[in-house]
């Protein structure tokens, strides 16, 4: 008996001596996200963004004085089992609010498990417009990540600026890759109403070689090219490209978005990178566009252990700090409270001011454009200069 | 009408890519032919293979002669994994129904995505060609890289020397045998048992072999295993399951179909081959050069 009233007390005193640590009672966040297959790439990174964030928020004091809890499943890149560990991640893990999903098929499925359920879900990486379009939009549905409209026009306000008349796309055939080149297509035909898309190959989603592709487009004969193939299909396509001599063909003259700019993709490839081309990226640990961005970027390197963190933890981080923010202001957990208070709500990112939106529940996320080029500093392509393009002239 | 030095650039661009397929498909058909096993975790020994040929690069460095190493040692080891699989795993489910097989092999492709992940992580990994074989030449007008040149020429040469393999040694012969009757050739005196695991190896050497040797020009990521077996199978029910040379003719022909389909459809790059699919599926269910079951 005196063992354990010795043991309680002993817990007691130890819980007393973590000074700032939260107590009471924890907030839960469900966090679906892709973590086997190829969409694990940024599913991953996301959430150690996340878990950072949520580390330095309880160790802080948490919010409200109480500490988050972050729960995160496995979604498979599959929009069935997002769905399914979304219900029961609310039903048997009692979360509070979901913050996930990678795919543009896993988006809107949970966002409708969401709206039933009656609990904030936002989004950090499905691009598609579907998730927050008119017809699909409620109450408790956000997203922090650029929508496709936003990367195809930010695209075209690239390419409006080079002397090309010509262009081929090549994106994979699924919602992704068909909204962002529709957004492409028809803005650069708003701003440049000279210009011809003379050729669009639209590979399935995972093709693994894309030679008779790249064929194809070179035999019509384009003078630039816009690609959206992500991730690791972007380095493939790049790899088979670069020795056909399509990138010499357009004098370089090549977009490619889906973040085939990415501190990832770049030392990936190494010397392979087909340098000179322009690419985009979420985020990039060598752009510092303030000494905010500059401690993030020292914190997420010592959290990751890696001398080059990841571009997509960003995501993680800015989904899970909206959340936050919104509880704050809200004063409260209660997921209709909460959602009021996003409606609208600024806050300070490490990569600058971002305002989710009051009419479409979108935040004025833009990316990063530059042309890449071999830094032999560190053996891989860098933008340069990385430009923030802010998308808030031209989203709709 | 696009001119014809174009028309002979995407023919041989189609071939390209079925050179590659031709590979992986092969170890799997070799595989049913004999063991009437469909091993689904076939594109698990084509991921693990890119993965050892990166690995097997990291250590040894990319000096003249290393990538060869690296991709001979990546699919010797797979041929190992392969037959320890067989050896300890797969043969108690010999003569059991076939969903068995399938459920096994299956769960082998869960293992070894999550062990690759484990391994190597979630992030794309990429080899640069070999020295010797980075350039391009331009032939019929357009570039022709050197890399895909060798595969051009690997290929058939693989094709040739398995067919010599099976037709015109005493191996082969038993290997044929097995396929047709296996009670029979044990009686024989044959150790059927180890037959097996040696064709089980050599199919997963082929595979293996066909994952080392696509690094220096595909991304070796987490999901290519998957991606891969379902072209692999389209491409052996294409040409007969089991069937050698029509697992050949499978490759070809959906090298083709694709590299043309998109001159057509260009919107619905996969719908040519599936369509292909569809039909030989219809008028010849065992594939163009298979035979149909139980004959």
């Amino acid at each position: 008996m005196l063992r354990r009233s010795l043991l309680v007390t002993l817990t007691a005193a130890l819980a007393l001596l973590l000074p700032s640590y939260a107590r009471g009672e924890k907030i839960k966040v469900g966090f679906p996200i892709i973590l086997s297959g190829g969409g694990a790439l940024f599913g991953e990174p996301a959430m150690k963004g996340a878990q950072m964030y949520v580390e330095e928020i309880n160790a802080a004091g948490g919010v409200l004085g109480r500490p988050i809890e972050l729960i995160v499943r496995d979604t498979k890149g599959n929009a069935d089992e997002a769905v399914r560990v979304a219900r029961e991640l609310i039903l048997k893990d009692n979360v509070d609010f979901l913050v996930g999903t990678v795919t543009s098929a896993e988006g809107p499925a949970v966002s409708v498990v969401a709206k039933e359920n009656k609990i904030v879900f936002i989004a950090p990486i499905p691009k598609t417009d579907q998730l927050t379009a008119p017809e699909k939009l409620h109450p408790y549905v956000f997203r922090v990540a650029a929508n496709t409209t936003v990367e195809g026009r930010s695209a075209a306000e690239v390419v409006a600026k080079w002397n090309v008349k010509q262009i081929a796309t090549i994106g994979p055939d699924y919602a992704y890759g068909q909204d962002v080149t529709r957004a492409f297509v028809s803005w650069i035909k708003k701003l440049k109403p000279g210009v011809e898309i003379v050729d669009q190959e639209w590979p399935k989603l995972g093709e693994a070689d894309y030679t008779p592709f790249i064929n194809a487009m070179m035999g019509k004969k384009p003078d630039a090219v816009f690609s959206c193939l992500w991730g690791g299909f972007f380095v493939t396509f790049a790899k088979q490209a670069k020795p056909l001599g399509l990138f010499e063909a357009v004098k370089l003259n090549v977009i490619a978005v889906g973040e085939a700019g990415s501190p990832e993709t770049a030392k990936t490839m190494g010397s392979d990178y087909p340098f000179g081309i322009w690419g985009n990226s979420y985020d990039a640990f060598y752009w510092h566009p303030s000494p905010a961005h500059r401690d993030y970027a020292e914190r997420l390197s010592k959290y990751l252990k890696d001398p080059y963190p990841s571009s997509w933890a960003i995501q993680g981080y800015t989904g899970m700090q909206f959340l936050v923010e919104a509880i704050k202001k809200a004063g409260s957990t209660d997921s209709e409270k909460v959602a009021k208070a996003l409606l609208g709500l600024t806050i300070d990112t490490p990569i600058g001011r971002q305002t989710l939106r009051e009419k479409d529940h979108q935040a004025d996320r833009g990316q990063l454009y530059g042309k890449m080029t071999l830094d032999p500093a560190i053996g891989f392509a860098v933008m340069k200069p990385p430009t923030y393009i802010d998308p808030s002239r031209f989203m709709d | 009408m696009p001119d014809l030095s174009f028309l002979l650039a995407q023919s041989l661009s189609g071939l390209t890519a079925a050179m590659f397929l031709f590979l992986i498909a092969s170890g799997l058909s070799l595989i049913f032919g004999v063991l009437r096993v469909l091993n689904f975790a076939h594109g698990s020994f084509y991921m693990l293979g890119a993965y050892l040929a990166f690995q097997f690069v990291l250590w040894g460095g990319m000096g003249p002669g290393r990538f060869w190493w690296a991709v001979l040692g990546a699919a010797l080891t797979i041929a190992i994994v392969g037959g320890l699989v067989e050896r300890l795993l797969l043969r108690h489910l010999y003569g059991k129904d076939e969903l068995y097989q399938l459920l096994f092999t299956y769960g082998l492709v869960l293992i070894a995505s999550d062990a690759a992940k484990k391994a190597w992580g979630t992030q794309q990994l990429s080899l640069s060609r070999p020295p010797g074989l980075t350039g391009s030449s331009r032939v019929f007008g357009t570039m022709l890289p050197h890399y895909n040149l060798f595969i051009l020429l690997l290929g058939p040469t693989i094709a040739l020397g398995l067919w010599l393999l099976l037709n015109r040694t005493r191996a082969g012969r038993v290997i044929r045998a097995a396929a047709l009757d296996r009670e029979m050739l044990g009686a024989l005196g044959v150790n059927v048992s180890w037959l097996y695991t040696g064709v089980f190896m050599l199919g997963s050497f082929l595979g293996g072999l066909g994952g080392a040797l696509v690094t220096p020009v595909r991304a070796i990521v987490p999901g290519m295993d998957v991606e891969i077996i379902v072209e692999a199978f389209i491409v052996v029910v294409i040409g007969g399951l089991g069937s050698f040379w029509g697992t050949f003719l499978g490759a070809v022909i959906y090298g083709q179909v694709l590299a043309f389909g998109i001159l057509i459809v260009p919107a619905f790059s996969i719908f040519s081959v599936f369509a292909l699919m569809a039909v030989v599926l219809i008028v010849r269910p065992w594939g163009l050069l298979g035979q149909p079951l139980g004959t």
